[in-house]
């Protein structure tokens, strides 16, 4: 007994160690057994969202996927977004990672993603040229898995690598919730208007109302997180009449160099009306935001919506699952449109050209480990989600859009379906370095009504013609950056062609050549016409780039004074 | 002090048991392995492990017979390793690389690479220096001269006029429209849409606005498809064509075909919107003119 004792008090601290660690184990053996009986296959699958109903539909459909795979257990490890980052890196470096895991977080840079996606990830591209198994007995039943999506699965795509790396399961959009039984109460309407000169008259009366405590209503609950979806959604588009003055290579669309050029040389100025007009809508709407507005958090508008204090916030389909589990039994939630100005509106009418193009995305996209120990059985499971009526269900119980084609949505996310035609911004100042340290300055001075539009542009434009062409000539020199890049890529491509024997061979071969011609070929031309562009100028005696000269009109003419004869 | 001796045999116990443990715990080999040495290399090369490609290339260099195939495939790794690793390239190293692999096998596959790697390397100089692009030039025309019916070749001879277009003078782009010309003549030759779209360039230098739109067109139907990148995009080139057939030749029978070409295969793209404007902005011209006649 005594030679016990002293042998526990000679090696306490081990002993103490070693049952921390059979205890643990035994427990996580415990647990295990639990998630899953011995003996069947466990697929662990690690994602961000951490709402509760996306937890519930990847429940439900691992569930539904056991009935026909009875040994297939799915376990969900939802990590918080705000950790995500970190545990991802230290899970896929150490080895450890979930067999399948939602990829492309914004908190991981590309490149870093593009680095796990070569090192820790199976390639899928094998996979997109066949029909997808569960799309038998539907109109996709001979489809290529990749034509059965929406967006064509661009999103799952890597240029970098030349691969698949993902199954996208969801489309996301934005637009504006409102608390429908709110604005009933304040202003009579049973639905918010989507004619701009409306919204604000609706927005003007709900501020000058108050609630019980004598508060007053906020008719938009914003933050710097929701001011980058009203901007990217109704203001910026507002500046399209730019790309008729500045799209020198008529690609479109106006880039920041394009910009640079034209208002240092004299062609553009700040008080371009749409230009103009993007600032002054921008005012018009954030004085309905709640003070401070520029300083609050996401987390703090969704409160001042969930708490009845304001009437519309602005977000995407990801939290409208959400909104609405935190209104039930409480107010009606509705979705509109982002509010467009009248063709005749006075001010805005002659500026506006269209509706707001959008561009599709899909996401909820998951990834394969190599580290898997059945990647087929993964595969398999994610192939069950993409299934036109797996992924209806799937993103029915969540509360988004699915990114399958002939699926059917939720009605309330109706106003969600993407607008595929219409305009888009086409002002683009950041030339970083200087440039955007000034205009990150001075811009929140204008959002929060320190200053008005003309004195931030007494202030900017002198100092973005001026500085901005350092920032630009800077920014030139990446294309010598790019095209080294560009060579270190190819030359992977070339090993792998010289490499490859007969049909591969020749699949490789033009796959080097066309990825040649894309990348090495233009870089050191488009240059030289920027360099040219900022030296001498835009020809202002010529036409804009979307009009007709007078020898071509003339060309017309006679066309059509011949068509006229015969 | 403890000595050895003093140290109880439970602490090695305890020791072998951790040690028994930890291996059980190591990291799982993340990354596939390959059996060809050359090829795992390359592998590491690709994921940027510029050191590990490097030690497995001179292992293979190593292990390879003098003169034999391995051995020139494991010179023009290290030689391309040497060259575009950043950080660390090293460009002495691989200049005497690529010209080890001219020296042992003049007229082999590699040697064609190598001298375009040597040419390269002349053009790609580092950020804020300008290349000298007389040596340039005569780099590309001496991979021209010695490969004329290799890819390489044919690679430096794109090289070479894209660097005599892009000056956009007008003798610089009347020699390389000669020698674009010529290349065309023969459509088998690989790089045949990119010789007609510099083609393009040098008529919009010289302000040739129909035949601008007749290289385009044709770059456009050479355009060699990758077939396994369901991406390529044509849509850039359809509103391209689009535009220079209804701003700069007035031709709105071709305009019209190519707007519509976009708006049919591509349902998506953001231009998507501008092209229906440019289809009713010239009906209502055609329509005004008319009326005016």
């Amino acid at each position: 007994m005594k030679s016990l004792f002293t042998f526990i008090r000679s090696y306490f601290a081990m002993i103490v160690v070693a049952a921390t660690f059979f205890w643990s184990a035994a427990l996580i053996v415990l647990y295990r057994t639990k998630e899953a009986p011995i003996g069947s296959i466990t697929l662990r699958i690690g994602h961000w969202q951490l709402e509760a109903s996306v937890r519930d539909a990847l429940n439900v459909m691992a569930q539904r996927y056991r009935e026909t795979h009875p040994n297939v257990y799915i376990v969900q490890d939802a990590i918080p977004e705000s950790v995500y980052s970190q545990w991802i890196s230290t899970q896929l470096m150490g080895g450890t990672s979930p067999d399948m895991v939602e990829v492309g977080h914004g908190s991981v840079p590309w490149n870093i993603w593009l680095s796990y996606y070569n090192r820790y990830f199976v390639p899928l591209s094998h996979e997109v040229n066949r029909p997808n198994p569960y799309n038998k007995g539907t109109d996709l039943e001979r489809t290529p898995l990749r034509n059965t999506y929406k967006d064509g699965m661009r999103t799952s795509y890597i240029d970098e690598m030349q691969e698949y790396m993902s199954i996208p399961l969801s489309q996301f959009g934005v637009r504006i919730f409102y608390n429908r039984t709110l604005l009933r109460k304040l202003t009579g309407l049973d639905t918010a208007p989507t004619e701009y000169r409306a919204f604000l008259e609706v927005c003007k009366k709900i501020a000058s109302q108050t609630n019980q405590f004598g508060k007053a209503y906020v008719p938009i609950a914003g933050s710097a997180y929701h001011f980058g979806m009203w901007d990217g959604m109704m203001f910026d588009p507002v500046t399209y009449g730019a790309v008729h003055k500045a799209d020198f290579n008529r690609d479109g669309s106006v880039g920041n160099d394009e910009l640079f050029v034209a208002v240092r040389t004299g062609l553009l100025n700040f008080h371009f009306p749409p230009f103009e007009a993007k600032f002054k809508m921008l005012r018009e709407v954030t004085d309905y935001f709640q003070t401070g507005y520029t300083g609050l958090t996401r987390d703090e508008a969704v409160f001042l919506f969930a708490q009845q204090k304001a009437v519309f916030m602005t977000t995407g389909t990801w939290d409208a699952r959400s909104l609405q589990k935190q209104a039930e039994g409480q107010f009606e939630v509705g979705v509109m449109d982002f509010p467009l100005p009248k063709r005749d509106d006075p001010y805005y009418g002659p500026i506006i050209e269209g509706p707001v193009y959008e561009r599709l995305f899909g996401g909820f996209a998951f990834s394969i480990a190599r580290t898997c120990k059945h990647p087929e059985i993964a595969l398999d499971f994610l192939l069950f989600l993409a299934g036109q009526k797996q992924n209806e269900e799937l993103n029915k119980i969540i509360g988004w859009i699915p990114c399958i084609l002939g699926t059917q949505m939720d009605p309330m996310l109706k106003a969600f379906e993407p607008h595929l035609r219409g305009v888009y911004g086409a002002m683009n100042i950041n030339l970083g370095g200087e440039t955007m340290v000034k205009w990150s300055q001075l811009y929140p001075s204008y959002q929060v009504r320190q200053m008005s539009y003309d004195e931030m542009i007494a202030q900017f434009e002198p100092f973005y013609k001026e500085e901005g062409l350092k920032d630009f000539m800077e920014q030139q020199r990446d294309w010598r950056r790019g095209m080294q890049r560009n060579e270190q890529f190819l030359a992977s491509i070339r090993a792998r062609a010289l490499a490859a024997k007969g049909d591969e061979a020749t699949s490789a071969w033009v796959k080097y050549r066309a990825l040649t011609k894309d990348r090495q070929i233009w870089a050191e031309l488009g240059h030289s016409r920027q360099m040219k562009l900022i030296d001498q100028g835009p020809d202002t005696g010529a036409v804009g780039p979307y009009e007709y000269g007078p020898q071509v009109l003339a060309k017309i003419k006679e066309r059509l004074k011949k068509e006229k004869k015969n | 002090m403890m000595t050895r001796k003093q140290v109880n045999p439970f602490t090695w116990l305890f020791v072998a048991l951790l040690a028994l443990i930890f291996p059980a715990c190591s990291r799982k080999q993340a990354a596939e392995t390959s059996a060809n040495p050359i090829s795992a290399a390359w592998t590491d090369y690709t994921l940027g492990e510029w050191d590990r490609a490097i030690a497995k290339f001179d292992a293979a260099l190593t292990g390879a017979p003098k003169g034999s195939d391995d051995q020139l495939q494991a010179l023009y790794g290290l030689a391309t390793t040497w060259n575009l690793r950043r950080p660390g390239e090293n460009s002495q190293k691989a200049i005497a690389l690529y010209q080890q692999i001219l020296d042992a096998a003049p007229k082999s596959d590699l040697a064609a690479w190598s001298l375009l790697g040597l040419a390269r390397m002349k053009h790609l100089v580092p950020v804020g220096d300008e290349p000298n692009y007389d040596e340039v030039m005569k780099a590309y025309q001496e991979v021209i001269d010695r490969f004329p019916n290799h890819l390489a070749g044919k690679e430096a001879f794109i090289y070479l006029n894209s660097v005599l277009v892009s000056s956009l003078k007008e003798r610089e782009t009347r020699r390389a429209l000669a020698m674009l010309e010529k290349f065309v003549q023969n459509e088998s030759n690989e790089f045949v849409g990119p010789a007609y779209s510099l083609m393009a360039v040098c008529y919009t230098t010289l302000n040739m606005q129909d035949k601008r739109l007749w290289a385009e067109i044709q770059s456009l139907d050479k355009t060699e498809v990758d077939p396994t990148n369901p991406f390529t995009e044509f849509a850039w080139q359809y509103w391209n064509i689009a535009t220079i057939a209804e701003f700069e030749v007035g031709d709105f029978n071709t305009a019209r075909k190519y707007y519509n070409k976009l708006l049919k295969e591509y349902p998506n793209d953001m231009r998507d919107y501008a092209a229906e404007q440019a289809l009713k902005r010239m009906d209502d011209l055609e329509a005004k003119i008319r009326r005016e006649l």
